[in-house]
């Protein structure tokens, strides 16, 4: 069993359905809304404050949360599919080492979710570039910052698929699996900061931000070392599930 | 003579028997599978039979690696399905009838196993041909008749040619072209020296494929044999005094059933040692001789399903 193979064949999986195209409508879909608050919208005040500097219009672009939550679902649905359709049974018994296809399954998810936060920053990016024709104020991020952008909603993305791919392996239902997700990564960390303040700076939001270069809660280092422990404990613990388990 | 001995070298190279050794298996204290023992010959087809729930579900998923057995051990030629080289192209293997993602194509399907098992993409036209599907092969799965799933079950089992098939119910919904298509087919196999293993609960289409039959009811082994055999083990015996041949046969421990007043189906007992006791009790005979009997009735003797009701029920599912 060759470890190339067995990857194209997930990756195969992930590209042979309509769901691709359904998540990058909802990325489209967010751009444009992206695109006609930046054009149509203003500030309390009616001023245009939100895209008046570089820093601000960085922000917007900044789609790295995003990521994390679509991604996420993204993943969440990939892999809890196929038990819900048991399609895992020929995944089984053309890898019959579920460490080995698991992991597999990861490393699709994990370039699928890569591709996703990639593609969705670069239209959060063009949809801020083009709602800005229609104000007086033009483009003012710069190169480095903008590919701080899409570096750090690649990472993001990577590491939601890889969250999701877990959950949905530990819950091997579809639905459940996108709850899980979502909480997960947003009803939960919310009421975890209300119990613990300075959990507020761990949180995948947060982290998000300083990936992206628009917050400094803690180092970029250990920024992007915290993202990977979200998506990798999950997903550890989905593995370890499967591997246990039989397939009924 | 020369092709003829290469022939049988190939299917020697190529011979997987299955065994399943003491095989048990527990749900939460129910015992699915119970210290379950057979082996299936390569260049036969097997019939595994039983009513829904006698277990053959779930024995299938352990020889396939996809459950783990509480006790015992299922092997293909002589090795756990984990412990093959190469297991998809050793064993091909249909289980679930309608494991396909709704919204991908047939032949996307077969090319994900393709890709995995590293199968040229080529071969996914040439099963899709084989199993008659290829005016299909872009149609969503989702909307595939019970029928053209099992075609893209078979054809995915089909993908790497392998000398092993196991096959779960693979005549379910198919049509009668379809089902002498898979006959034909699977005999072929079995003729080459491949390892046939097909699940059913249809007596008809078992009767139809099958050279050996393993019956199981209740998680355990009733009978296992060839066809032939096992319809010819039975014996008929007319007697006026059927009721006083029946004690003194069950006595002697052989299983006996009524169907006439004047009639009697003997199995356990040779027809020599049927003739003998009924002479020790001073019973006169009518007719003493072997009995064919149906796979239905025999079925219906094994899992002592007298009423016929397993049979309609799985009339019913089908």
């Amino acid at each position: 069993m060759n470890w190339t193979r067995t990857v194209r064949a997930e990756l195969r999986k992930l590209t042979s359905t309509k769901m691709p195209l359904a998540f990058l409508i909802v990325l489209v879909v967010i751009g444009v809304a992206t695109a006609i608050a930046v054009a149509a919208g203003t500030d309390m005040d009616g001023s245009k404050a939100f895209i008046s500097t570089a820093a601000d219009q960085q922000s917007l672009i900044a789609f790295a949360s995003n990521a994390l939550v679509i991604a996420g679902l993204f993943g969440a649905i990939a892999v809890a599919r196929e038990y819900g359709h048991g399609t895992v049974v020929l995944t089984f018994l053309a890898t019959p080492r579920r460490l080995k296809a698991i992991l597999a399954q990861l490393a699709a998810a994990f370039v699928a979710g890569s591709v996703l936060g990639l593609v969705g920053a670069a239209i959060s990016a063009g949809s801020v570039a083009t709602g800005l024709t229609a104000t007086d104020y033009g483009f003012m991020v710069s190169a480095a910052d903008l590919s701080q952008v899409l570096a750090a909603s690649t990472l993001a993305g990577a590491a939601g698929a890889v969250l999701g791919a877990g959950i949905g392996a530990l819950i091997r239902n579809t639905g459940g699996a996108v709850t899980g997700t979502f909480l997960l990564l947003v009803i939960l960390p919310p009421l975890a900061v209300q119990m613990v303040s300075e959990a507020f700076s761990w949180m995948p939001g947060t982290l998000a931000t300083v990936v992206s270069g628009v917050s400094n809660e803690v180092g970029i280092g250990a920024a992007i070392a915290a993202i990977a422990m979200w998506a990798v404990v999950p997903a550890a613990v989905g593995l370890a599930a499967v591997t246990r388990r039989d397939v009924v | 003579m020369k092709q003829l001995l290469d022939q049988e070298a190939r299917s020697l190279a190529r011979s997987y028997p299955i065994s399943i050794e003491h095989v048990t298996k527990d749900y939460g204290g129910t015992a699915a599978v119970a210290d379950l023992s057979f082996v299936v010959k390569p260049g036969r087809v097997t019939g595994f039979l039983g009513p829904n729930g006698a277990g053959k579900s779930t024995t299938m998923k352990i020889l396939l690696g996809l459950a783990s057995p509480t006790a015992g051990r299922a092997t293909i030629g002589g090795l756990t399905y984990h412990q093959l080289a190469d297991p998809t192209a050793t064993v091909g293997a249909s289980v679930e009838s309608d494991a396909f993602h709704p919204g991908r194509s047939g032949r996307n399907h077969l090319r994900i196993l393709a890709d995995a098992t590293g199968t040229p993409l080529e071969r996914v036209d040439e099963v899709l041909e084989l199993v008659e599907l290829s005016h299909a092969a872009n149609r969503h799965a989702g909307k595939y008749s019970l029928g053209m799933k099992q075609r893209l079950g078979l054809a995915a089992a089909l993908l790497c040619d392998p000398p092993v098939l196991v096959l779960d119910e693979p005549g379910n919904g198919l049509d009668p072209q379809g089902i002498r298509t898979l006959r034909n087919l699977l005999r072929s196999r079995a003729a080459d020296g491949n390892t046939v293993f097909v699940s059913s609960h249809l007596l008809g289409e078992v009767e139809q494929l099958a050279d050996d039959v393993v019956v199981v009811n209740q998680g355990r082994l009733v009978t296992q044999g060839s066809l032939d055999e096992l319809r010819q083990s039975a014996s008929l015996v007319r007697t006026t005094s059927a009721q006083a041949l029946l004690v003194t046969l069950e006595a002697a421990g052989g299983v006996v059933e009524n169907r006439r007043p004047d009639t009697l189906i003997v199995r356990g007992l040779s027809l020599d040692e049927i003739g003998e006791r009924a002479f020790s009790a001073g019973i006169s005979l009518h007719e003493l001789s072997r009995h064919n009997d149906s796979l239905e009735d025999r079925f219906f003797a094994w899992t002592g399903d007298t009423d016929g009701g397993t049979q309609a029920n799985a009339k019913d599912e089908s």
